[in-house]
């Protein structure tokens, strides 16, 4: 068995768990008008840490996520030779050196926390959070590893607001999931971080169970989704079969829903083609923004939070389906036991992730 | 007009880098986003809103305007004159 | 036991497979090496002359493992080859020239910043294969034989029956790209090992 805990997220909604938590708990969003975000000083909607100011502002988060795990765990796991760091991002610290994203921060966790073993980057677009998660798992079950502290983040830049900016791809109000009116995402920055072991007394409160999870490419286009959701179906079909899973046994879904017209859409086509619509859905970008390499880990921790205060939480600017297949999309709060959760992820590259949690 | 049309075909190519492409290969009916045509896709299509707010001074505020007037060199045209009028 | 079939190293002016050299730069050509390559090997896969540079190493490679390698084209199901790379600059040379375009160009270019992504070329690959296995980029100081080998076993133990593994550092004039593919239930290759991962990798051929 492995286990999955220690749940951490930083973000404009606060900088504890329990800050994130109440915040969803009253559909608060950390989502403000940002003036002169853009190209061209366009303003944009972001979800964005406006504490957080500087330089280093992503190595900074990654230590100040590693620090709150470290309270949450057995102190001697971090610097053990049986652990393994494992770090999601797109950009890392792109504003500090474009030639060399990761070397610096990895060094400040190496050092910090004397970490026997150098942090592995994941850097997978929109699914490395989940295919971190996915890769921890799958390194302590094979026995390579004990434990593994995956760490997502990403920070806003010019670089990727311009970007999108550049595909019409950014919300002109605070982004709508799955809604009618959606026209694209808002970009978010922040961290998440989750503690995966084969070790249940590590963790001061109770884990939960992490199954293995799988990844699938679309094999259809590298900036656009797929138009018959082919690597989301794969990856969700291979880790429910994977894990001898019925469709009928998952109580909610974390899904992706960036809110741009064809991923929300590419998302419910395969959902339908795996027999998922009725189950309770949501995306959390309407709180969060989209958070890219950080989104994985920041939503499976509040999809953590949610089975732990057995509640769902509204998907934040959902008021009318505006895709073709219809999906139960939370429309309001509520309490409900969740012992077995999906979270998928879907990104540019075309990859698709999927893994499923259960409450122990 | 005919100057602008030759002007486009240059700025096409380099704007989206063409290789082996040159202005007397695409006519001035081709469908730029045809197989048979030019082959462009929809981040080509982006890249020609680009190309034209540079070359131009032309903004493109909705994507989809770029889909009527992308279609071929002689639409790029037209719609160069109708907002330029 | 698995065993490394096929492997390709692309240098700044040597391109060679299995250790057979198969193609060298001509400085005086104004072509890019990579569309020297492209065009002396005769593909034909117009969608190359679109993809950034290390998409057109990843493509150029695994389409010489894929010619050396018939069986690659048809022993395995769709979804059964996983794809796991890794590097050391992610996509830092595309990235600087996303960045050039709007300081130094007028606007943010929307087909660089597609590519400013390192596991891009995984994608472009997976389209061009139809290939809807596994996918890893993974971004580590240098290249780790243990890494390959640790991460490269845990997909074959799962659904992947063969893996197109691949070491691909572009940034600049240097370029040091290493692919090879692994598989499993296969007579004749290299044990795919650390030892044998560290020598094979060489760049100094």
């Amino acid at each position: 068995m492995t286990y999955i805990g220690a749940e951490v997220i930083i973000s404009p909604m606060g900088g504890t768990t329990a800050e994130n938590w109440s915040a969803m708990r009253a559909n608060r969003s950390g989502i403000s008008l940002v003036s002169k975000a853009g190209f061209d000083n366009a303003d944009f909607y972001l979800s964005k840490i406006l504490s957080l100011s500087g330089g280093y502002k992503f190595e900074k988060l990654l230590l100040e996520a590693l620090e709150s795990v470290s309270a949450m765990i057995d102190p001697e796991i971090l610097s053990s030779e049986r652990t393994i760091i494992i770090v999601s991002s797109t950009k890392g610290e792109l504003d500090e050196d474009i030639k060399d994203q990761f070397s610096h921060s990895a060094k400040a966790l190496v050092t910090r926390f004397k970490l026997v073993n150098e942090p592995v980057i994941v850097s997978n677009a929109c699914i490395s959070g989940v295919l971190a998660i996915n890769t921890a798992q799958q390194f302590i079950q094979a026995k390579i590893y004990d434990h593994a502290v995956v760490i997502g983040c990403d920070v806003i830049s010019d670089f990727v607001v311009y970007g999108f900016q550049s595909l019409f791809a950014i919300s002109d109000a605070p982004c709508l999931p799955f809604d009618a009116q959606r026209n694209g995402i808002t970009m978010g920055e922040g961290c998440g971080a989750v503690v995966v072991s084969n070790a249940k007394e590590i963790f001061q409160n109770a884990p939960l169970a992490l199954f293995p999870g799988t990844s699938a490419n679309d094999a259809n286009h590298i900036s656009g989704p797929s138009r018959t959701g082919e690597g989301l179906f794969r990856s969700v079909k291979r880790t429910l079969e994977l894990n001898k899973i019925a469709t009928d046994e998952i109580d909610f879904i974390s899904a992706h829903g960036t809110a741009t017209v064809f991923n929300d859409e590419m998302e419910s086509i395969a959902f339908d083609r795996l027999g998922l619509n009725d189950v309770p859905l949501n995306s959390l970008k309407g709180y969060f923004g989209h958070t890219l390499g950080a989104a994985g880990v920041i939503e499976t921790a509040a999809s953590m939070q949610m089975m732990r205060n057995s509640t769902l939480i509204k998907s934040l600017g959902y008021q009318a389906s505006g895709t073709s297949k219809t999906l139960n999309v939370i429309s309001e709060n509520k309490e409900k036991k969740l012992n077995t959760i999906l979270k998928t992820a879907s990104g540019f590259g075309g990859g698709n992730a999927s893994l499923i949690i259960r409450s122990l | 007009m005919d100057n602008l049309k030759e002007d486009l075909k240059t700025q096409i190519i380099e704007q989206l880098n063409l290789e082996d492409i040159t202005p007397a290969d695409i006519a001035d009916d081709a469908m730029l986003f045809s197989d048979d045509g030019l082959g462009l896709d929809s981040i080509d299509a982006l890249e020609l809103i680009v190309l034209l707010e540079k070359y131009h001074g032309i903004q493109v505020t909705n994507p989809d305007e770029g889909k009527v007037a992308f279609k071929s060199i002689n639409t790029m045209a037209d719609y160069i004159h109708a907002r330029l009028g | 036991m698995s065993l490394i079939t096929t492997y390709c190293h692309l240098s700044a002016d040597i391109c060679s497979v299995n250790g057979e050299i198969v193609a060298k730069r001509n400085i005086e050509s104004d072509e890019s090496w990579f569309r020297q390559i492209y065009k002396e090997q005769e593909f034909a896969y117009p969608k190359f002359n679109k993809m950034d540079i290390l998409s057109q190493a990843g493509f150029l490679a695994s389409e010489l493992i894929k010619r050396a390698n018939p069986r690659i084209a048809t022993a395995y199901g769709d979804d059964e080859i996983a794809l796991f790379f890794a590097n050391h600059a992610s996509s830092a040379d595309t990235d600087m020239r996303f960045v050039h375009s709007y300081e130094h160009n007028g606007a943010p270019s929307p087909s660089l910043f597609v590519y400013t992504l390192p596991n891009i070329v995984l994608g472009e690959i997976a389209i061009a294969n139809k290939w809807y296995g596994e996918n890893m980029f993974a971004v580590l100081p240098k290249f780790a034989p243990e890494f390959f080998f640790n991460y490269g076993q845990i997909l074959l133990s799962g659904s992947s029956k063969a893996i197109l593994c691949g070491w691909l550092e572009i940034l600049g004039n240097a370029i040091n790209v290493f692919l090879f593919f692994v598989e499993n239930n296969v007579e004749n290759g290299t044990a795919f090992n650390h030892e044998n991962l560290l020598k094979l990798s060489s760049f100094n051929l």
